[in-house]
């Protein structure tokens, strides 16, 4: 007879930024009955995570599931929708494409795609034919949140949300105080030893010490729990991923855009996310640059300048030490996947939720699959860099995991092979590819070109784009009256 | 338009078995432009086909060939299937059934099988199977294919029950209508290029020489192209899944109903089927000849029929493992040439058309071009698929307490591979499935076998016992009735099998 398992008493979380808080509210909605305390500060600016303005769409099912609602993310925490990404210069010349999210591409027009683009690319061509209708919908600037569930033209869209980093961290305390987290802040300076490969306890200077069942590390890149694990060990990622030093910029001008952009430069790359607190640009580069030299290319001053190591801990679980965030893996903010792995390796975790005894079997399995959620993330971003202008840029690179392999049947075949827990669906990674500058082969099947049904295909297409353009309101038009709306009565 | 299309590539298909007709077919439908193809077979070659059952991937094959589902069906005197009962495995007279959708739903983010642990604790659980639709409408002989919504109506699939002697022939008659040449003759050599070792033509007892510039070899077992002539090694599977004969004997149905399921009842060296066809019972005898003889699975299969017998028990020879690569040079292996799994589970016809999707993903891009990386690909997701596939037939042998022959004594207490062993473990500590997308056979599979086959973890998730048993009971019960419901509304099985006939003779 199967018992339950004696459930856990108390979690504790150190780090108090985006996602240690989001990490509390999780366990503490998962577990009501388990105390759960947030130790430590908010980390600085190097846990990459923490300050990340952004996520991917995934962050909006565990939204969902958390009941963080998004109107509350728009309206109190500086909330934006990003519908594309654009990339510019990663295939040279003025080339540029656009990735949108969502499994949606119909094949016939792939394989339309694939044959008039990748098989008789003019040269010098600009962009590639537009594929999503999201595209559509961000070039036009229209768009507003499909009513889920409604049977909308814009249902099958697919988005990211971006933020205010301060402002959605306030947003998830309020939440997680009311539901009853508790937050211990100061420093931590032990770590006491528990039985076996467990810690007892962490201490926070000047406080005493704080036992807890399981701690969950999202202190950033110093890792400050799962680091002073005996059997920890890190995973350097240096040889395939050349990113050693990050530029934050002061935040420009707001922007209300439905695309942010990421742009191949001569000196590395920058990219920008679009927030109505200001355009947030961050520069990538392989050598140190002179402050100035580095604001001189993000156009306005910098409030950071961070040396990287990439890699990951090898074990992201250690007895009961689980990382999340910079404290797990430490790669460049090259879009936003640090967001994006942080939450997805939160729900695996809260899918994964141990008892107090914890199986040595069920840590295996985690880090199995976490492992295959950052070599995921490793894989994409090596991905950027295995392109010949990227390798203009930052010189050439080791081509980690199946990236060779990918490429390879992408360029020969067209064909994006399956890979579990990637942060990309297929089809996205297909987006990703040509927006690259890769150019996509055409599979053995689509020789045989149907194109009646390649024009169907297209047709659908057209009508989807245009029913799409016809429901949206402009964008700007909507954000306005949204906050409008919700704007306090004076007095 | 391009002037300098490639020619195209000369297919050879060695075996005129399912496996072969339906590589022939597939390549020839998929890749007109890209393929020539032409099949050899010999009369005077017998074909296995006792691959009578299926899994629901079938129905995505038959629809990119194009043909008819109705049409497919009535050929093949096919019924409808939702699962397969097993019977006797974890303990003699236990049972259950092995559905092809889930059970009860997630959630908070917590398995329904947690629940139903906990509701098992308080004494309140009813048969796992009782909060899946798929088992509830098998056991009540009902079927109707699954709704295209999210409602309840939707957790199921479903595949086919077919007599395989009709399908090879409906697969090689399909096949000749897209154009296929075919050879009637023996393989008496093979000729191979001296110096890349690919093979360049096979010559027939008469004297043709067939040439091409990719041979799949659907040969059978003996694999004359990838095993015999090319070498390459065979992995046997046989210590840990012993059975290695089969004793078919097709019977008349002996009631009136028509199960839309496969039983597979335990026996004391294996197993026996019993697989509804239209017109008959297949039924059958898969067994371990170091256990018993072959007289005494005959006798046996004789003894347990519940029908007439329309034939004497046909004795069939496999072994389980498989070829250490599936395409090898030019060479690729369908079918029993590059591996074999016993039908435990009905992987038979799902492992052959995986192999021809494959295939046809990674054909090459023109004759003589054969990319070691795309060979490399193949045999990477081929070798996945069989090692997937294994553990979890092993498994149905290794979960039992049945101590009453020699061979359950041998599987029960086997040394099973690596990577089951912590699978298993996994279950027992936690209650927990090692989860993967690719390949077959997900969590609720896993399930149905570990619970029904009476392997209970020691543990379940904690979250499950924070709701107060009297109200899980009363969540789960609801589920329950909505399920009975649900299935009372769907028609019989044999009912529904008989207005897609008579629909399909209108339609004509």
């Amino acid at each position: 007879m199967s018992t339950p398992r004696e459930p856990l008493r108390r979690v504790v979380v150190a780090g108090g930024g985006q996602v240690g808080v989001l990490a509390a509210l999780a366990l503490r909605r998962s577990l009501p009955e388990c105390e759960v305390i947030v130790i430590g500060s908010q980390p600085g600016p190097a846990a990459f995570a923490d300050w990340s303005p952004s996520a991917m769409p995934f962050t909006n099912k565990l939204h969902d599931r958390l009941g963080i609602a998004e109107a509350d993310i728009i309206t109190k925490a500086g909330g934006s929708y990003r519908l594309v990404t654009r990339y510019a210069g990663w295939g040279g010349g003025e080339q540029q494409g656009v990735l949108a999210y969502g499994e949606a591409l119909d094949p016939a027009l792939k394989t339309a795609f694939a044959r008039d683009w990748g098989q008789v690319r003019p040269l010098g061509a600009g962009a590639p034919p537009t594929g999503s209708v999201a595209q559509v919908l961000a070039e036009a600037g229209r768009f507003a949140p499909p009513p889920p569930g409604e049977p909308t033209p814009l249902a099958a869209v697919d988005y990211a949300l971006r933020w205010h980093p301060a402002a959605y961290r306030a947003l998830l305390i309020q939440q997680a105080e009311a539901a009853g987290v508790r937050y211990a802040e100061g420093v931590i300076d032990r770590v006491e030893p528990g039985e076996g490969d467990a810690i007892r306890a962490a201490g926070l200077a000047g406080q005493g010490l704080i036992e807890a069942d399981l701690f969950i590390d999202c202190t950033g890149p110093q890792a400050s729990l799962l680091a002073a694990h005996p059997r920890f060990a890190f995973t350097d990622w240096s040889a395939s991923l050349p990113t050693r030093h990050v530029y934050l910029a002061e935040p420009a001008a707001p922007v209300i855009a439905l695309e942010d952009r990421i742009t191949l430069i001569p000196a590395g790359w920058v990219t920008e996310v679009a927030g109505r607190d200001g355009l947030h640009r961050v520069l990538g580069t392989a050598g140190p640059l002179a402050r100035a030299e580095a604001e001189a290319l993000l156009g306005v001053p910098a409030r950071a300048a961070i040396a990287l190591t990439p890699g990951r801990a090898a074990e992201p679980w250690i007895g009961n030490v689980v990382a999340l965030g910079d404290a797990a893996a430490r790669f460049e903010p090259l879009g936003p996947l640090h967001l994006d792995l942080a939450h997805r390796q939160l729900d695996l975790l809260l899918e994964m939720l141990p008892g107090r005894a914890i199986s040595p079997l069920e840590r295996a399995e985690y880090n199995r699959r976490s492992g295959l959620m950052m070599e995921g993330v490793h894989e994409v971003l090596a991905l950027h860099f295995a392109g010949i202008e990227a390798q203009r840029v930052f010189g050439a690179r080791v081509l980690p995991g199946r990236v060779g392999a990918v490429i390879d049947q992408f360029v020969r075949r067209g064909r994006i092979p399956f890979r579990e827990e990637l942060p990309l669906l297929g089809q996205e990674q297909y987006a990703l590819l040509v927006a690259l500058g890769w150019t996509p082969g055409l599979p053995p099947a689509a020789r045989h070109a149907d194109a009646a049904a390649e024009a169907r295909a297209r047709a659908a297409f057209e009508a989807d784009a245009r029913a799409a353009l016809a429901f949206a309101p402009p964008y700007d038009q909507w954000l306005a009256r949204t906050l409008g709306a919700n704007r306090a009565p004076a007095g | 338009m391009m002037s300098d299309a490639p020619q195209p590539v000369r297919v050879v298909v060695l075996g005129g078995g399912t496996a072969g007709w339906m590589t022939a077919a597939g390549i020839a439908k998929l890749l007109p432009d890209l393929a020539r193809v032409q099949l050899v077979e010999s009369e005077e070659i017998g074909i296995v086909g006792v691959g009578e059952a299926t899994l629901p991937h079938i129905r995505g094959f038959v629809e990119k060939l194009g043909i008819d589902e109705a049409a497919f069906m009535k050929a093949t005197h096919a019924t409808f299937k939702l699962g397969i009962d097993f019977r006797d495995f974890g303990r003699i007279g236990e049972s259950y059934i092995h559905p092809f959708g889930s059970f009860g739903e997630e959630v908070a983010g917590v398995g329904f099988h947690h629940y139903w642990l906990e509701l098992a604790r308080h004494g309140m659980a009813r048969d796992l199977g009782d909060y899946s639709l798929a088992v509830a409408a098998a056991k009540a002989n009902r079927f109707r294919p699954p709704s295209q919504d999210d409602s309840l109506g939707s957790t199921y699939g479903y595949a086919y029950q077919f007599d395989a002697t009709l399908f090879g022939p409906f697969m090689r008659e399909f096949g000749l209508g897209l154009g296929i040449e075919r050879h009637e003759g023996r393989v008496v050599s093979v000729e191979r290029d001296a110096v890349s070792g690919d093979v360049v033509a096979l010559l027939l007892a008469d004297g043709r020489r067939v040439i091409g510039d990719l041979f799949v070899d659907c040969s059978g077992f003996r694999s004359l192209l990838l095993g015999q002539e090319l070498g390459v090694a065979w992995e046997d599977w046989t210590h840990w899944l012993p059975c290695d004969r089969a004793a078919a004997m097709p019977c008349t149905h002996a009631t009136d109903d028509l199960r839309p399921y496969t039983t597979a009842t335990a026996m004391p060296a294996g197993w026996r089927w019993q697989i509804p066809l239209q017109h008959r019972m297949g039924n059958g005898y898969v067994f371990s000849s170091a256990h018993i003889t072959e007289e005494q699975a005959c006798d046996a299969i004789r003894a347990s029929a519940e029908g007439t017998p329309l034939a004497d028990p046909r004795i069939l020879k496999f072994r389980p493992g498989r070829r250490a690569q599936s395409w090898s040079h030019n060479v690729i292996g369908v079918g029993l040439a590059s591996g074999f799994l016993e039908p435990l589970e009905s992987t038979s016809i799902y492992l052959a058309q995986m192999a021809i999707t494959y295939l046809i993903e990674l054909f090459p891009a023109a004759a003589g071009q054969i990319d070691p990386r795309d060979r490399a690909e193949f045999n990477r997701l081929v070798d996945m698929e069989y090692d997937r596939v294994r553990d979890f037939l092993i498994l149905h042998y290794n979960a039992t307490t049945r101590d009453d022959s020699e061979f359950w004594n041998h599987v029960r207490t086997m040394r099973v591979p690596d990577s089951l062993a912590d699978k298993l473990e996994l279950w027992r500590n936690a209650g927990r499935i090692e989860k993967y997308s690719d390949g077959l056979f997900y969590d609720a599979s896993w399930i149905a076998v570990y619970v029904g086959q009476g392997m209970l973890p020691e543990r379940h998730d904690p979250r499950a016992a924070m709701i107060a048993p009297d109200a899980l009971a009363r969540a789960t019960e609801r589920l329950r009735m909505a399920v009975t419901g649900e299935v009372a509304t769907m028609p019989g099985h044999r009912e529904y099998l008989r207005a897609e006939a008579a629909r399909l003779a209108e339609a004509a």
